[in-house]
């Protein structure tokens, strides 16, 4: 194989990490805060999409439909939490965990409904020919999956370290019980870390759209690699699920191109089955001493 | 040789030694108690000696054998049961259930034989609820038998465990804060209850703040303070320990 | 336990199972026979995810994967093969048993829900596999010609005795569950789901407990799955999708933990709202087109406000409330 095919690998392997990476700081995020796995996540990915291109088809303007799609979804993402989560968030783990299945089960349907079961497709953000580098050709579009993975990362890693929101949110991290005492609003808490879960998840629903077309139904799968980035990376640290992320696309598209294409999406999942089971703290996370 | 020896027991949390070289033995047939100041290390030493916490040094041999690493359920197996200072009882089974679930490594059945109900599996199970019955009535609740746990009124709960716990029919028992929230009448009982117990051929270790029940059921009492052993020996002799006296100064409510 | 009196629930039970036993003697509608049997199926898989979510509390969301691993091992054993019908049937379960068994043993060493994730992903590697792996499991196109179940020169091949068949395996599963919860493993199983430290304080393997519960629903998924693929004959594999996972996650949801009789009332209502065409006879065309169309956020909804508002499900009814303290067997 020649380095600019390698290259062209490399790319969009670099480009579909960036994707996991976005869906995988979601799970970061509310696992962060609630200590449950969100299986919603990957419906905040379908959503994104499928409301750009409904507000496409209302007529909005791409750049409007695409923020429009976003906060939508971060509308429904909210609302979830409030609705369906809150009334329960002083049970167990499981009830929490049923509801958000049942949630992606719901979101999942509704949307079927309201934009049928067909594969839609987003125009992309610039139009014009692939950019060649060194022999490998990077869609635009890349540009912008790349463009706006830096935007997310740089924003949530100024909201983490330098806002007083953010400190609150890493305090809850640690323990619920001492945040309420220092007197944090650990429900407002919960409730935005879903809120921005589902902008991170709808963002890369909404600008890989134009490469990939997006349906009802796309929810569950990214939802399932976004978790093996989250985990890959050592679940409830930011940085690692961006670190897991591309390093998921990596891997995946290298075993396209040494492999081959019938089993990638296995690939991500067997990774995922491998690192639960011989290093469930990720590749960055510190291995904690099992106390039984 | 003595039925558990402890020796030079560490365990570390971060920077803070929650055990420091703790040492001891207990005889066979007796009643030992461990006191000290509140977070003195006496629950980690507890989880430390039934697999549900690993030291970073030290050995706990029981009846010879070398018991760290092991994982809980066969420390029990082998011959140690316990009780927790915050009862862990299952809520939704009744006392009578609570008992059984005790008597886990005792019986056989599994979930072939339970799914099938074969001639010997109930057999065995009749056998078990009257074991349990009995036990109910050795700690005094055999009223509740059929009462879900978490209708059960506290003191009772303790004993409930102790049964609980007496169901694996252990060589050696640890009793974490059995007397705590309990009124003066129920310690009584319990006091009754400890000897009884001990009259069956199980020794006892007891964690324990009420000073009056240590003083009066232990033969031997190991002090602890800050992780460190400060002082071991008969009740007379602990009361009298300028060492022990010190460690307790200002700590509320208890005395010496 | 229940505490419905003894006596009325055997006279329920006793109705319960006349009522399902006559069903071949008052029909002979196949179309009719084929839908109960699917619930007879269903019930099946989910006596064995009521011990798993309902009384050990670890979920799964791979058991139609189990599911569909026994129709495909039966199926293919069977039809490329000609191995023996129930040999085959034994093979589907086992390896079903034996999948459950190497899912569950690392990732039940971990803390969280982990197992929900794991689970849901070997669902989609499974949905993988029945795709790719043409040469046993035909692709796409699925497998045909599955043989009717027969043993020795007996074949069994008529909707009614298909019927019977299904449901005297489901009357099984449900003894089988209804005895264990009662023996050590099933109190050492609700023990753990009430307080995991008092159970190993009580000597109980809890993690060796979990696999063992998650191996035996494994099992009766995959029991379930070879006998489905031996009463339709075709099977493909859109049947063994991640939605038939969480469909029967929500039938023991609702059903209510720490319960089989809720479970299975789920089991049959979730399965007949699918062909609720088929069984009200007065239904207008586009009411059942409706209903269909809109099944799964029935199922979906239901599960979460069943979870919000009723967290005993179904079981909360059919036991008398204790004072005092809440619903026996609430989802913690």
């Amino acid at each position: 194989m020649g380095s600019a095919e390698l290259l062209q690998f490399a790319v969009a392997g670099l480009k579909n990490g960036s994707i996991y990476a976005l869906v995988a700081l979601g799970f970061t995020l509310v696992f962060g805060s609630t200590g449950i796995i969100n299986f919603a996540q990957g419906e905040f990915f379908m959503l994104g999409g499928m409301l750009a291109v409904f507000f496409v088809k209302l007529g909005l303007p791409l750049p409007l439909a695409v923020v429009a799609g976003v906060l939508a979804t971060a509308v429904v993402g909210l609302a979830f939490e409030r609705v369906a989560l809150r009334p329960r968030r002083d049970s167990g783990p499981l009830a929490l965990i049923i509801i958000t299945i049942g949630g992606s089960m719901v979101l999942r349907s509704l949307s079927r409904h309201a934009f049928g079961g067909n594969e839609l497709s987003l125009p992309a953000f610039t139009e014009g020919p692939s950019i060649v580098v060194a022999g490998a050709a990077i869609e635009r579009q890349a540009l912008w999956v790349w463009g706006l993975t830096i935007v997310a990362v740089a924003g949530l890693s100024w909201l983490y370290s330098k806002t007083k929101f953010g400190r609150s949110m890493r305090a809850c991290s640690l323990s619920h019980e001492a945040s309420r005492l220092m007197g944090i609003d650990t429900a407002r808490i919960v409730m935005v870390s879903f809120g921005l879960a589902a902008v991170l998840g709808a963002l890369a629903g909404v600008v890989v759209a134009p490469l990939t077309q997006t349906s009802f139904n796309v929810g569950a799968r990214i939802g399932l690699k976004g978790f093996a980035a989250a985990i890959l990376g050592g679940l409830g640290n930011p940085i690692a699920a961006v670190v897991g992320g591309l390093a998921l696309g990596l891997v995946e598209s290298m075993s396209i191109a040494f492999i081959s294409s019938t089993y990638k999406d296995v690939i991500a999942l067997v990774l995922l089955l491998v690192v639960l089971f011989v290093r469930p703290e990720g590749i960055l996370g510190r291995a904690t001493r099992e106390k039984v | 040789m003595s039925l558990l020896a402890v020796r030079d027991l560490t365990r570390r949390f971060g920077g803070l030694v929650a055990v420091d070289g703790v040492s001891f033995d207990v005889h066979e047939g007796t009643i030992k108690a461990v006191i000290g100041p509140n977070g003195a290390g006496k629950s980690t030493l507890f989880n430390l000696m039934t697999g549900f916490d690993r030291p970073d040094a030290g050995t706990v041999s029981f009846n010879g054998r070398d018991i760290v690493g092991m994982r809980p359920h066969k420390v029990v197996a082998s011959g140690i049961s316990r009780t927790f200072q915050n009862t862990q009882l299952f809520e939704e089974l009744t006392a009578l259930e609570n008992v059984l679930v005790g008597m886990h490594t005792r019986l056989r059945t599994g979930l072939v034989g339970g799914a099938l109900r074969m001639p010997w599996t109930v057999a065995e199970e009749r056998r078990a609820l009257e074991r349990a019955s009995y036990l109910l009535r050795l700690v005094g609740a055999e009223q509740y038998a059929q009462t879900h746990a978490a209708d059960i009124p506290h003191g009772m709960r303790r004993l409930l465990e102790i049964a609980r716990a007496l169901a694996a029919e252990p060589r050696l028992l640890l009793l974490d804060e059995p007397a705590a929230g309990l009124n003066n009448f129920e310690t009584q009982s319990l006091s009754k209850t400890l000897y009884k117990i001990r009259d069956e051929g199980v020794t006892l270790v007891v964690v324990e703040h009420d000073m009056g029940l240590v003083m009066e059921v232990s033969e031997e009492i190991v002090v602890i303070d800050q992780g460190r052993k400060i002082a071991e020996g008969p009740p007379l002799l602990i009361q009298k320990d300028a060492a022990v006296i010190e460690a307790y100064l200002g700590e509320e409510g208890a005395y010496v | 336990m229940g505490t419905v009196a003894p006596r009325i629930r055997v006279v329920l039970l006793a109705a319960a199972s006349l009522v399902i036993a006559s069903v071949p003697f008052l029909t002979d509608d196949r179309y009719l026979l084929k839908i109960l049997t699917f619930v007879g199926l269903n019930a099946i898989v989910v006596a064995g995810l009521a011990l798993l979510l309902g009384f050990a509390g670890q979920i799964s969301m791979g058991h139609a994967a189990f599911f569909g691993l026994g129709a495909y091992t039966s199926a293919y054993l069977t039809t490329a093969h000609e191995v023996p019908w129930l040999l085959a049937v034994a093979a589907g379960t086992l390896l079903a048993a034996t999948g459950g068994l190497l899912l569950a043993l690392p990732s039940l060493r971990l803390k969280g829900h982990y197992l929900a994730m794991a689970t849901l992903g070997f669902n989609e590697i499974m949905s993988v596999l029945f795709v790719e792996m043409r040469g046993i499991t035909g692709g796409n196109d699925g497998l045909s010609g599955i043989p009717f179940p027969s043993i020795g020169s007996l074949v069994i091949d008529s909707p009614a005795a298909i019927y019977i068949l299904v449901w005297a395996v489901a009357a099984l599963a449900f003894v089988g569950a209804a005895n264990l919860v009662r023996t050590r493993p099933g109190r050492a199983m609700r023990a753990l789901h009430g307080s995991e430290l008092g159970a190993l304080a009580s000597g109980v393997n809890t993690v060796g407990l979990k696999v063992q519960v998650f191996a035996v629903s494994a099992a009766l998924a995959g029991l379930a799955g070879a006998l489905y693929a031996h009463s339709v004959g075709f099977i493909s594999p859109s049947q063994f999708s991640l939605e038939f996972s969480i469909l029967l996650v929500a039938m023991v949801v609702v059903g209510g933990t720490g319960s089989l009789t809720g479970p299975f009332i789920a089991a049959v209502a979730l399965t007949l709202l699918q062909y609720v065409h088929a069984l009200i006879p007065g239904l207008s065309k586009d009411a059942a087109a409706l209903i269909q169309d809109w099944e799964v956020d029935i199922s979906g909804l239901v599960m979460i406000l069943t979870v919000i508002f009723v967290p005993g499900g179904l079981a909360a009814f059919l036991k008398r409330r204790r004072s005092g303290a809440g619903v026996e067997g609430e989802i913690a």
